[in-house]
């Protein structure tokens, strides 16, 4: 279990970290989501001790961090894939990991056909490509068999069966009862892996549930309709709580009412429908929406979307 | 999607995984950064160096030099006769002052490679207390810096007996003014190990760790010199230099050996001090 109390990180006058608290609990797969610059790997750091935080705290399976007297045994970390020596062979680097808390050089044999890295195991670290990284970074993440483990970005770089395995091997773990959390861009990934999801935002938690209540919740389900009389259709429907958005000519998408009630109300207008139909939110749209204004390094033509609102 | 809700309160109710098994103990430390140290190419290359260096020189200066002309006078740098033990300990040092510069990298890099890969993240991972690493660290790089020099030299000696013993020059390898000389610059070569150790933990960069180490030992001696020509009192710094000290330990010129061996463990503690200083309070 995680537990972060008013958790912030300054870097200067920047705060990439904001006072936030959160619970990871065992026994779930915790998925951390968030844009770049969204404090995730610099939550991740001060868990484990790397950054010191400004303010607050957090603590891991009841105690900070560096009061553990067997840390590798407590949290599996795997930061990013470059926390290794190039020039050391990945049994090498296993094995100096292990001998700090005297793990048998079996475990380490294990770990290495648990990642399947048997035939590059031998070779440097400086060869491998970012797959292969990950996979080690993984073997070593799980050398400890630790209760708690703290996976950054781990489908980063893995080929699709790779990416499956990381999905498998993630519910497992977690249904072993140990806690896992793990942050991903592929918010599709996430939605298959995660059983919880915490979203942060400039270094703020915007939401923290379960995956189907964060659909849920975030994105309320639309409607879209596809009329030739889109504009007398927008004028008829437009009240406060309903949103309506011109996604294409001839084409709104409703938030707000059901489609019975758009239908009915079409129909009493004499207004003629082409399609009429319910659209289920994605996690991705949820996240998005989200996220929205809380992105950092917009892309130049993401605001589109909002322009295109219809006038109430 | 029911079924995954399903399995969500199954795993959910399971009782959280409790860890065992082995912890941190410094007797592990020392084992992962032998590894560590054993397991990169750039350990046999410096090491290899340093044999090399002194078993070459040791060679070269048997046969080139003579008692009579082997010493320098240290007021007027004119050839000076040596005694036979000098004459041994001459020739089985004079390589390990390359040893010197090579060790210096050697443990600049121990520490700066873990920064420039960004291995250090997996060691204070694994050891987030920090300073027992860092102490690992120091022992076993020292530990096996002393091991190579005290090689060097011993095979120094064995190689220069048969070469000086053809000109007459014999010398026990037991005799106190042979092997304490030999044992001191086995010492000081370790303690440059130790010493680059902290440098890079403080700089955190190969390049800028090694030029650091490399300007203390090499230039700021003769920088000293330089303005002690033009500021008298400047010249009683000498003895404080790193290297200065270094040899003062061994042959006493200015101060007393065990003064100046003081003066090398204070840059030592300095060095490792401000190393533990700012691991400690550093974001890694």
């Amino acid at each position: 279990m995680i537990q972060a109390q008013s958790l912030t990180k300054h870097y200067g006058s920047k705060t990439a970290v904001d006072a936030i608290d959160f619970t990871v609990q065992p026994g779930k797969v915790t998925g951390f989501l968030g844009p770049n610059g969204a404090g995730k790997s610099t939550t991740m750091r001060m868990i484990v001790g790397l950054d010191r935080p400004s303010a607050g705290s957090v603590i891991v399976n009841g105690k900070l961090y560096h009061e553990h007297k067997a840390p590798l045994r407590e949290v599996g970390v795997l930061l990013d894939a470059k926390a290794v020596h190039t020039g050391r062979s990945a049994y090498n680097h296993l094995r100096a990991m292990a001998a700090t808390h005297n793990i048998p050089t079996s475990r380490v044999h294990e770990v290495i056909n648990l990642t399947g890295l048997e035939s590059v195991a031998r070779k440097r670290v400086g060869g491998f490509s970012l797959g292969m990284g990950q996979r080690l970074g993984i073997a070593a993440a799980l050398l400890g068999d630790p209760a708690t483990l703290i996976l950054d970005e781990p489908v980063n770089g893995l080929d699709p069966e790779g990416v499956q395995w990381v999905r498998k091997l993630t519910k497992q773990l977690a249904a072993e009862g140990r806690t896992v959390l793990l942050s991903s861009h592929l918010m599709s990934e996430m939605a298959l892996t995660a059983d919880h999801i915490i979203v942060l935002g400039r270094g703020r938690v915007i939401a923290d549930a379960s995956v189907a209540d964060i659909i849920a919740s975030a994105a309320q389900n639309t409607v879209r309709v596809r009329t030739p009389h889109s504009a007398a259709l927008a004028a008829l429907l437009a009240q406060d709580d309903v949103t309506i958005t011109n996604v294409e000519q001839d084409v709104l998408e409703i938030s707000g009412l059901t489609v019975t009630e758009i239908g009915d109300r079409a129909a009493a207008a004499q207004i003629s429908l082409h399609e009429l139909s319910a659209v289920n939110a994605s996690l991705e749209d949820a996240y998005m929406k989200l996220t929205q204004n809380e992105v950092e390094y917009r892309t130049g033509d993401s605001s589109s979307h909002t322009e295109a609102e219809v006038a109430r | 999607m029911s079924t995954q809700t399903h399995q969500t309160t199954q795993s959910a109710s399971r009782a959280p995984f409790v860890s065992t098994g082995s912890g941190l103990r410094f007797s592990g430390l020392l084992k992962s950064e032998s590894i560590k140290l054993w397991s990169l190419r750039s350990t046999y290359w410096t090491f290899s160096l340093v044999v090399v260096a002194a078993l070459g020189l040791t060679v070269a200066m048997s046969f080139a030099l003579s008692p009579e002309t082997a010493g320098f006078d240290p007021a007027t740098g004119a050839a000076m006769a040596v005694d036979s033990a000098q004459m041994f300990v001459i020739v089985c040092t004079t390589g390990l002052g390359l040893g010197q510069m090579i060790v210096a990298v050697l443990g600049v890099l121990s520490i700066s490679g873990e920064y420039s890969t960004g291995m250090i993240k997996s060691t204070l991972t694994a050891v987030p207390g920090r300073l027992a690493a860092l102490w690992a660290k120091v022992i076993v790089v020292f530990g096996f810096t002393f091991l190579v020099g005290l090689f060097s030299v011993l095979g120094s000696f064995l190689v220069a007996t048969p070469i000086l013993g053809s000109q007459d020059v014999t010398a026990s390898l037991f005799d106190v003014d042979v092997i304490m000389p030999l044992l001191g610059n086995v010492l000081f070569l370790a303690l440059i190990a130790v010493f680059s150790v902290g440098i890079g933990t403080i700089v955190r960069s190969s390049a800028g760790g090694i030029a650091t180490v490399l300007g203390i030992i090499l230039l700021l001696p003769t920088v000293v010199a330089v303005f002690s020509l033009l500021v008298e009192w400047v010249a009683d710094l000498m003895p404080f230099m790193f290297t200065v000290a270094g040899s003062e330990m061994i042959a006493p010129t200015m101060v007393e050996s065990w003064q100046a061996l003081l003066i090398v463990l204070a840059w030592v503690a300095v060095s490792l001090g401000v190393a533990a200083l700012l691991l400690k309070r550093r974001d890694a």
